[in-house]
């Protein structure tokens, strides 16, 4: 029995889930972002196993998937120094701590 | 012409270029702002009037487009394009013509102001998205154009935004226009939704061009799907065109620089809603034998004769010298929706041009009335201007004769085109057109002699009622103008003077298929003709006869109306009806949605305490502040009320904004598949 | 191959969960780049072999290099977390909105019409083709790219650095 799309799909649908618990249930500000990266990549897999289930005679995919990398990674170093420069201002990076936009 | 329409993006392009490279330079370069300003906009004019001629020199109704693919996804395709015809041609050389104009005197008005760059900066970006939307032939690029002509309007009514007075109009403004382009969007998504193309035209595929098939469908409400679209773009235009009852934020818009008021909210951006239902007219026309488009033309005209009327009684009852020009200009775009709702297309069309010559000649004279009197915007501390600056008393006055539509100016023929279309619709809105007419008129001649005429009243320690930049001129005698305000104020004037007798050849070009309209031409042109004598001689019977000697003193007509003028000064109270009804409602909306915040942020336990606070709140409120106190002043409680709930679902932790998104997400999939 | 789907899902979805509740930083990070591998190894799997090195290049060469980094520079470098924050009214909250749109992914993937899809084409990935069509067909977005990533790395350095130039 040979791998489907479906198997994949479930894989990366629970993957996202899993980031998303991260990204909403920690206080952590780093591991919030290790949430969105989770999801990030799930989203990705999502793409490559389309490409290779649906499309694999073209090469689109691949490069819409490079290209999502490529803007993940500059998401991440900004969200860090975001994270690092909100630490030098509060002394702290938990997520709940920072409210001052509080209406 | 196939050849032009491919340059037709150079038009909005050029503008937009400016409006880039202004926004990097320093603030003290202000030679260079203008110098971009000003050059990109004379090219411009210059491809639009050459765009203009070429469809002038072709044959009748001729058309040209230009489509290209934006993007595919999948099978579909999102195409743009650009058109020339008559009426895009005719409205960008108006734009480029009437904006390089008023460019060329914001250069004086706003000579003394230290963000002259940041000015003529947010001007480039109008002028690029209002050219994007004249020569847009794509509901998609009319509609971000469109969007962006309102984001400029917020930036530049705003441009004082250290003035509280201002930055309230702003918001005003952008909140007012927002509500008609909800739907405004809605008509697009339908449109979209049945044609499957947002080009307007396309070799026959367009949407437009689809209009007799969409009539034959049924649509909302009874009405067919062309009717449907077309109301629902209709709303878009009446925020834009600010007619009755989103009109409020008009006048309020008057807060922001007087170039802005002439070239915004005179000239271009509100006849953008006039423009846009002209450009989508054959939607509004469309019917068929099962479903007749009476529905929305009528409501179309109601809704322009209503405002025409109701702005012109406001108009009537103002001081500040602008607030009359600009309930002036509601009342006049009522005018120009009353006659193309009347299935006048040429009359309201060409009434578009001609007011956005003499009203933007009104407003920079305004401009320079206001710089001339070292920032007064009170008419009643004005009078005798005549002396002191005959050249802007000069095109003052041609303005004023043109708006009151006095033969041979520019206004006579075009109103008097609507109401001959509206005289053979209903008799009803005839009659009450030519009441405005006489309102018109009437005011206008209140207004020339509250300023040019009697003695000067404004005078050394007379106090300044008007917190705008006080320059700290030592004198206080009223000056004349330098050249590069009344120059292009002055070439303004004349096309006021001329731009009516072109009335026949507009008519050809812009609409050859449609019949002029001749039975009952002498009475509609005779009674129009009265009722601008009248209200012309009533004005000078109640102001002109004695000149008004003090500031402080009550207006004449105060005497003979009595209560009514206080009535029409305060603007039938609309603000204040607004605050009571629709305010109260979004007030208690915001409670409910506090609650159903608290509810998601807070958990139950911690909600069931909160509901019995808030239930006790809103007892008190009702039975306390509301009973008691009752009227106006709850409005205004009501409004801090809304902004203290609404900042509380603002708390400020990110998360908690994240976990609502997750939960709206989970349940819109939940519903769909439940469904 | 399918017994590798197995193994790669369990070490793919073990990394994501361990990332997502362990206490101690650092070990979160590890776990991390366990679940990087596995996402690199499904690529592999799925014939993808220059997204495959990508992923690991990037991820596990850079991002989570970068969020060691941050956890360094804001916390002593055991990184343990203070107080558990687990069991809170915001955590169920949380938890209770992840399942649900687990839920919803669950229920669409499920009536998904081409879930059993298994056929696999003609190979195009190579690198040599990727690289052909990057400099090709896709060369301008490439260029935006990197304007974009230049952006992003001035945009850090900034907002880092912002402290050091206030003092100054």
């Amino acid at each position: 029995m040979s791998i489907t799309l479906g198997q994949y799909l479930m894989l990366s649908g629970v993957l996202f889930a899993v980031g998303l618990c991260g990204a909403l249930t920690r206080r952590n500000a780093i591991i919030v972002l290790m949430g969105i990266e989770i999801m990030f990549n799930a989203g990705i897999l999502n793409l490559v196993a389309f490409w290779h289930f649906k499309h694999f005679t073209t090469i689109t995919p691949l490069m819409f998937a490079i290209f999502a990398i490529a803007v993940a990674a500059a998401e991440s170093a900004v969200g860090l120094a975001l994270v690092i420069a909100i630490y030098r201002q509060y002394k702290s990076v938990d997520v709940q701590e920072m409210r001052a936009l509080k209406g | 012409m196939n050849e032009l329409v491919q340059h037709q993006w150079l038009i909005p392009f050029l503008p937009l270029v400016a409006a880039g490279i202004q926004s990097l330079l320093p603030q003290r370069s202000r030679k260079l702002s203008a110098t971009l300003c000003i050059g990109a906009m004379t090219i411009s004019c210059v491809l639009a009037i050459r765009a203009f001629v070429a469809v002038l020199g072709a044959e009748e109704g001729a058309r040209a487009i230009a489509n290209f693919t934006w993007f595919e996804f999948g099978t579909a395709k999102l195409s743009l394009g650009f058109i020339l015809d008559p009426l895009t041609a005719a409205m960008a050389a108006m734009v480029t013509f009437v904006g390089l104009m008023i460019f060329i005197n914001a250069t004086g008005y706003m000579a003394e102001d230290e963000n002259f760059t940041r000015f003529f900066c947010f001007l480039s970006l109008f002028a690029a998205a209002m050219l994007g939307l004249v020569v847009a032939n794509n509901l998609l690029m009319l509609f971000m154009c469109w969007e962006l002509v309102g984001l400029c309007s917020y930036l530049l009514i705003g441009f004082w935004y250290f003035k509280p007075s201002a930055a309230a109009a702003m918001k005003k403004a952008f909140i007012t226009t927002r509500i008609g382009d909800v739907g405004f969007f809605i008509g697009i998504l339908l449109l979209y939704w049945h044609t499957g193309t947002l080009n307007l035209y396309d070799g026959g595929h367009g949407a437009l061009e689809q209009a007799g098939t969409l009539a034959t469908l049924a649509g909302w409400w009874g009405l067919s799907v062309a009717s449907t679209i077309a109301l629902m773009l209709f709303f878009g235009a009446m925020g834009k065109s600010a007619q009755f009852p989103l009109h409020v934020w008009l006048p309020d818009a008057m807060e922001g620089p007087t170039p802005v008021s002439a070239l915004i909210h005179a000239a271009t951006m509100v006849a953008a809603g006039v423009f846009m239902v002209g450009r989508m007219y054959p939607l509004f026309t469309a019917s068929s034998p099962e479903f007749s488009s009476d529905f929305v033309m009528h409501f179309v005209m109601w809704v322009g004769c209503i405002t025409a009327v109701f702005a012109a009684t406001i108009a009537v009852a103002q001081f500040d010298i602008k607030r009359v020009l600009a309930y002036s200009t509601c009342s006049q775009l009522g005018y120009m929706m009353m006659g193309l709702g009347a299935g006048g297309f040429v009359g309201g069309q060409f009434h578009l041009l001609t007011h956005a010559f003499f009203k933007s000649l009104l407003f920079l004279g305004s401009g320079c009335v206001i710089i001339g009197t070292h920032h007064e915007q009170d008419m009643r501390k004005m009078g005798g201007l005549r002396k002191y600056m005959p050249i802007t008393f000069v095109t003052y006055l041609i303005g004023t004769l043109a708006l009151a539509g006095v033969w041979p100016f520019a206004g006579f023929f075009s109103k008097d085109l609507i109401l001959l279309n509206t005289f053979h619709v209903s008799k009803w809105a005839w009659g009450l057109g030519t009441f405005a007419a006489f309102l018109t008129a009437f005011y206008m001649t209140r207004q020339i002699f509250m300023v040019f005429f009697g003695e000067w009243r404004g005078g050394a320690g007379e106090h300044h009622g008007h917190e705008e930049h006080e320059h700290g001129h030592g004198h206080h005698e009223p000056h004349e103008i330098p050249w590069n305000m009344w120059a292009p104020v002055a070439v303004l004037s004349l096309f006021a003077l001329g731009l009516g007798w072109w009335e026949h050849g507009y008519h050809h070009f812009v609409a050859p298929g449609e019949a002029a309209a001749e039975t009952g031409k002498g009475v509609v042109m005779g009674l129009s003709v009265v009722a601008g004598l009248l209200g012309i001689v009533l004005g000078w019977w109640i102001y002109g006869r004695e000149s008004w000697a003090h500031a402080a003193d009550p207006d004449p007509l105060v005497g003979m109306i009595g209560g009514l003028f206080t009535f029409l000064n305060r603007k039938w109270y609309i603000d204040e009806i607004y605050e009571v009804t629709i305010i109260y409602v979004t007030d208690v909306l915001g409670r409910f949605f506090g609650l159903v915040d608290k509810l998601v942020v807070d958990g139950i336990l911690h909600t069931i305490v909160r509901v019995a606070w808030w239930i006790s709140q809103i007892v008190r409120w009702v039975g306390d502040e509301f009973i008691i106190n009752g009227g106006f002043d709850t409005g205004c409680s009501s409004v801090r009320g809304w902004g203290r709930i609404f900042s509380k679902l603002q708390n400020g932790r990110v998360q908690t904004y994240f976990r609502v998104l997750g939960l709206g997400v989970a349940i819109l999939f939940i519903i769909y598949y439940l469904k | 191959m399918n017994a590798a789907f197995w193994i790669l899902a369990v070490i793919t979805l073990m990394g994501a969960l361990l990332a997502i509740s362990l206490r101690n930083l650092v070990h979160c990070v590890l776990s991390l780049i366990l679940f990087f591998l596995g996402v690199a190894g499904n690529y592999f799997l799925l014939r993808a072999d220059f997204l495959g090195a990508v992923q690991i290049l990037i991820y596990i060469g850079a991002v989570a290099v970068l969020i060691l980094f941050a956890i360094m520079l804001t916390r002593n470098v055991t990184g343990t977390e203070g107080p558990r924050d687990m069991f809170g009214l915001g955590w169920w909250a949380g938890l209770i909105t992840a399942a649900l749109v687990a839920v919803a992914v669950w229920i669409t993937l499920r009536s998904a019409p081409e879930a059993g899809v298994t056929s696999a084409g003609q190979a195009v990935g190579s690198v040599e083709a990727i690289g052909r069509e990057l400099l090709t067909q896709w060369v301008v977005p490439l260029e935006v790219l990197g304007v974009l990533l230049t952006a992003a790395l001035i945009g850090a350095v900034v907002i880092a650095l912002e402290e050091v130039r206030r003092r100054r």
